[in-house]
């Protein structure tokens, strides 16, 4: 499945080289650059590894006091532009994943067909726009903060899908919108488990659109997918899992500061949903800010099979986090941050900390994590 | 009588105090405008679509027309104050922001020239090209369509 769509991307590229003198545009074929991060973060609690993230094995906690794997990437980018019809994106990633290895992987590769400036398709390994910042959540220099809120962004650990989209861009005054479709499949590696597994989904769909209004703009989702999560959530053969996702956000950011907020809600054989708040104000190269995020008790749905101890752990990571941070612009093109999380659990939950011993229970602990990165574009 | 000396000086020094500032204020400050060709249809914008336009959000101007920006290369300062009042982003923010656009493949940047007489000439030979440039560089070519 995977493999095809590799053809699809490379026959696009050559498609598009033959074409290419027809392009007739003063912009260059190709933008080469790329995006990194270089972090370290240390977590007072010793008992469980705090991860932003759950294909990132492990973290500062009870691996290591201090830890340099949740916030260090890098990532090469080659954009391609053959026709002003046709163009290519081609992003390869490397993080901490499963293996304990920094293995680089395709993030995206796509071939995007414009059958006027505002109707596309793309056809490859493509985005998943769940959330405000989610095509971009690997690259920290688009954003104040170290990395997004952990109990919003955790909700879909899916970044991308292989299929296709269509998107249509509209403008009516001063008013924008952007409308996409998406259909396609994943396979994602979950370390969010007591044995870390590649979760395969299909039949994944979804529909996305974005608002803009000067410096205001809303973003709203809804997507699903079908995924092999079954057997881990009831325990009951090769079951197929239905997830749901219905998320929205709203952000203001008329330049000197910024307003943000997303919420989510999620089904799969329980409903639980998750919301954070965030402001920063930028006093010329210095952004602190302020987020608040929480996510809720998973609650099972009725006439779901009877829940696994898995699927309990999995529904019930309820926690809130205030963090403050600094973003110092210090260099061009490269930014420095610094973070203080304070984490509070609730009262029957681990919440997102991984690598708890089996039969420690963590409940009702608050504990802190700092964090420090430099982010850079080239 | 005696007395109305004093403040007649007082109020030249005032005057020429005044017009230094402002001599001061404007060669710190150049004043800015946006320009499309003489030959373009066009009369005027907002900001706000001008900022569409730049950032990428769109490739037409308000009335259809296909729309062209034509950016100044960094360390200009027309770019600096263009991009403070009209696009309401700093420096680093703007990096920011067509990092997420190149490196999520939504667009590219604007074309780049490296001073106001580049812009000027090449936004009056294309019809659908949309420049800013400091005001004192403007001639019959082109027409200012938004002086922010």
């Amino acid at each position: 499945m995977t493999k095809a769509y590799y053809i699809i991307v490379v026959l696009g590229i050559f498609a598009g080289i033959a074409n290419a003198d027809a392009a007739g545009t003063d912009q260059p074929m190709f933008i080469f650059g790329g995006f990194g991060s270089m972090g370290i973060s240390h977590s007072s609690m010793g008992s469980g590894d705090y991860v932003p993230d759950s294909s990132i094995p492990s973290g500062p906690g009870r691996t290591a006091a201090w830890s340099t794997t949740n916030d260090t990437r890098i990532a090469g980018n080659v954009a391609a532009q053959f026709t002003p019809k046709i163009s290519a994106l081609l992003q390869i990633d490397s993080e901490y994943h499963s293996g304990n290895t920094y293995r680089p992987e395709v993030e995206w590769a796509h071939v995007k067909y414009a059958f006027t400036p505002e109707a596309s398709l793309r056809v490859g390994r493509l985005a998943l726009p769940t959330f405000m910042e989610a095509e971009n959540r690997d690259i920290g220099y688009t954003y104040a903060w170290i990395h997004p809120p952990v109990e919003v962004y955790r909700q879909e650990p899916i970044t991308n899908s292989d299929g296709f989209d269509v998107t249509y861009r509209s403008q009516t005054g001063e008013w924008g919108n952007s409308i996409k479709a998406l259909y396609g499949g994943a396979k994602h590696e979950s370390n969010a488990l007591p044995t870390p597994s590649d979760l395969t989904s299909r039949n994944l769909w979804g529909i996305f659109d974005t608002v803009e209004y000067g410096a205001t703009t809303i973003h709203a989702a809804f997507q699903q997918r079908e995924t092999d999560s079954g057997y881990l959530l009831t325990g009951q053969g090769e079951t197929q899992v239905t997830d749901k996702d219905l998320s929205a956000g709203v952000q203001y950011d008329p330049g000197d500061w910024f307003m943000m907020s997303e919420w989510i809600l999620r089904e799969s054989t329980y409903k639980t949903s998750a919301m954070y708040v965030s402001g920063g104000y930028r006093i010329k190269k210095f952004t602190p800010y302020l987020t608040y995020a929480q996510n809720s008790l998973g609650s099972f749905l009725p006439g779901s099979p009877p829940p696994s101890q898995n699927a309990l752990t999995l529904a019930n990571r309820e926690q809130s986090t205030i963090s403050l941070g600094m973003r110092w612009d210090f260099m061009r093109n490269t930014d420095l941050k610094l973070q203080f999380d304070q984490v509070k659990l609730s009262a029957n939950s681990n919440g997102y900390l991984e690598n708890v011993p089996a039969n420690v229970t963590l409940f009702g602990s608050t504990f802190h994590v700092i964090s420090a990165v430099v982010d850079f574009i080239f | 009588m005696g007395n109305a000396k004093p403040h007649g000086i007082l109020r030249n020094c005032l005057k020429i105090l005044l017009m230094a500032m402002a001599g001061i204020s404007a060669a710190a400050q150049a004043a800015v405008v946006v320009i499309v060709s003489a030959k373009s249809p066009v009369t005027s914008i907002t900001a706000e679509q001008t900022a569409r336009i730049f950032l990428g959000k769109t490739t037409s101007f308000p009335d259809d027309g296909e729309a062209l920006p034509i950016d100044l290369t960094e360390g200009n300062a027309a770019r600096n104050e263009f991009y403070s009042k009209v696009i309401h982003k700093n420096p680093s923010q703007l990096a920011a922001y067509w990092a997420k656009v190149i490196f999520t493949g939504i667009g590219r940047p604007p074309i780049e020239l490296a001073s106001n007489e580049a812009v000027r000439k090449a936004v009056a030979k294309n019809p659908h090209a949309i420049g800013y440039i400091d005001k004192r560089d403007v001639n019959r070519s082109v027409r200012v369509i938004l002086e922010p």
